[in-house]
């Protein structure tokens, strides 16, 4: 990776850390070891299901899936674009056995730390605590907040609603995932298609 | 009283003596009737309980159901937490389901810790990463596990609330039907391991 690459992701993740708390540029140059930028190919498991979580990613570019296997098929939990947080939470949190996968769907950059990172970087910095408070906060506000969604909108208005925000999602993940994101049927999901050619 | 605070941060952290003497006066003892609501949907949630004594449930309308995702009882923490850490009104309510005795601390309280002690931002970052969790674990379990095993897996770990909690609400929380919950409670007479257990 080019040197001018790698600014650009320590530069992203510097943003995103200034999203939670005020870290001056000194103290990110401090905090900067703590954390790696991973280059992963398309298709690669990045946690399987038995294995424990070893870090916090955040998305800098690419996709990543999270997803279930059950008897019936796999059920995604989670579609993570660049910007997001993904990882195997309650494996990285209790030190055990995943029971969920983490997979990329394009090439993907992410910018991580490791589970021993994290609590050296909490140990020796105090304003790591509270970012660390606040980041959490947020993961529950939001993880609350899709389960709302999911509960009260009808099928097509959780269909149209995420497309708007996600507009790019339908040309680069394929459609099955997205309809078990949402919880809705693969033949449920081709016909709600229909209400996109319509409006453009 | 005094004790049931302590041990439950215990669970979660050392707290020195000096981090308990800054918690203790902010805390405050408020008891509730039974079917006496804590909060109720729409308004912001003031404080974080800790229960002392009594059972507690915490639910949300979906129309005109009450859908239950919380039972809490001495031990436990309860309130409607989204609206406590993001100040926005609640989509849930809390109510006592007997009569109840809880630690409560208030948000204001709360943010003067923070800057306090460490230690017990710390012990935050703690609670609302296993709150966060319990969160996740609820999901998965539901995609995971069929109504069989859901309903043997909470019997396994909550002997007591099938005896102090209406039916209907366990099968509520369970997300199973009224119906099924009750046939589903013959398993525990055939099933020696887990009638031992209750």
């Amino acid at each position: 990776m080019q040197n001018q690459e790698k600014q650009t992701y320590w530069t992203l993740l510097h943003e995103f850390l200034r999203r939670f708390i005020d870290l001056s540029e000194e103290e990110f140059i401090e905090w900067k070891p703590y954390f790696e930028i991973r280059q992963i190919n398309k298709k690669k498991i990045l946690v399987n299901k038995g294995e424990v979580e070893d870090y916090v990613n955040i998305v800098a570019q690419g996709l990543v899936r999270k997803y279930m296997k059950v008897k019936k098929g796999d059920v995604t939990l989670q579609i993570a674009p660049e910007g997001h947080m993904v990882h195997s939470e309650i494996s990285f949190h209790l030190r055990k056995a995943s029971d969920i996968i983490t997979e990329t769907i394009e090439p993907t950059v992410l910018i991580s730390i490791s589970y021993q990172n994290l609590q050296s970087l909490y140990s020796k910095y105090p304003l790591a605590e509270k970012l660390g408070r606040l980041f959490v906060t947020e993961m529950y506000i939001i993880k609350d907040k899709r389960f709302f969604e999911i509960l009260k909108k009808s099928t097509r208005e959780i269909f149209l609603d995420y497309m708007k925000t996600h507009p790019q999602m339908l040309q680069r993940v394929p459609q099955k995932y997205i309809a078990s994101y949402l919880n809705i049927k693969p033949e449920t999901f081709s016909r709600l298609k229909h209400l996109l050619k319509k409006k453009v | 009283m005094e004790k049931a605070l302590g041990q439950y941060i215990s669970k979660y952290a050392d707290l020195s003596n000096e981090d308990l003497e800054l918690i203790r006066p902010r805390m405050e003892v408020r008891e509730f009737a039974k079917r006496q609501l804590l909060t109720q949907a729409g308004e912001k949630e003031q404080y974080l309980n800790l229960v002392v004594r009594g059972v507690l449930r915490k639910y949300f309308f979906k129309g005109r159901d009450e859908v239950i995702t919380q039972l809490a009882k001495e031990g436990d923490l309860i309130c409607s937490s989204v609206s406590f850490f993001s100040g926005q009104p609640s989509q849930y309510a809390v109510e006592a389901l007997e009569p109840t005795i809880v630690y409560s601390l208030s948000r204001e309280s709360l943010e003067e810790l923070y800057a306090l002690s460490l230690r017990i931002q710390k012990l935050a970052r703690i609670v609302i990463t296993d709150l966060y969790l319990s969160k996740e674990k609820r999901e998965q379990d539901h995609i995971q596990f069929d109504i069989r095993e859901r309903f043997v897996n909470f019997v396994h770990n909550n002997a007591d609330l099938i005896q102090r909690v209406p039916q209907k609400y366990i099968a509520s929380y369970l997300n199973i039907k009224p119906e099924t919950f009750s046939r589903l409670k013959h398993l525990l007479k055939k099933a020696p391991l887990v009638a031992t257990l209750s």
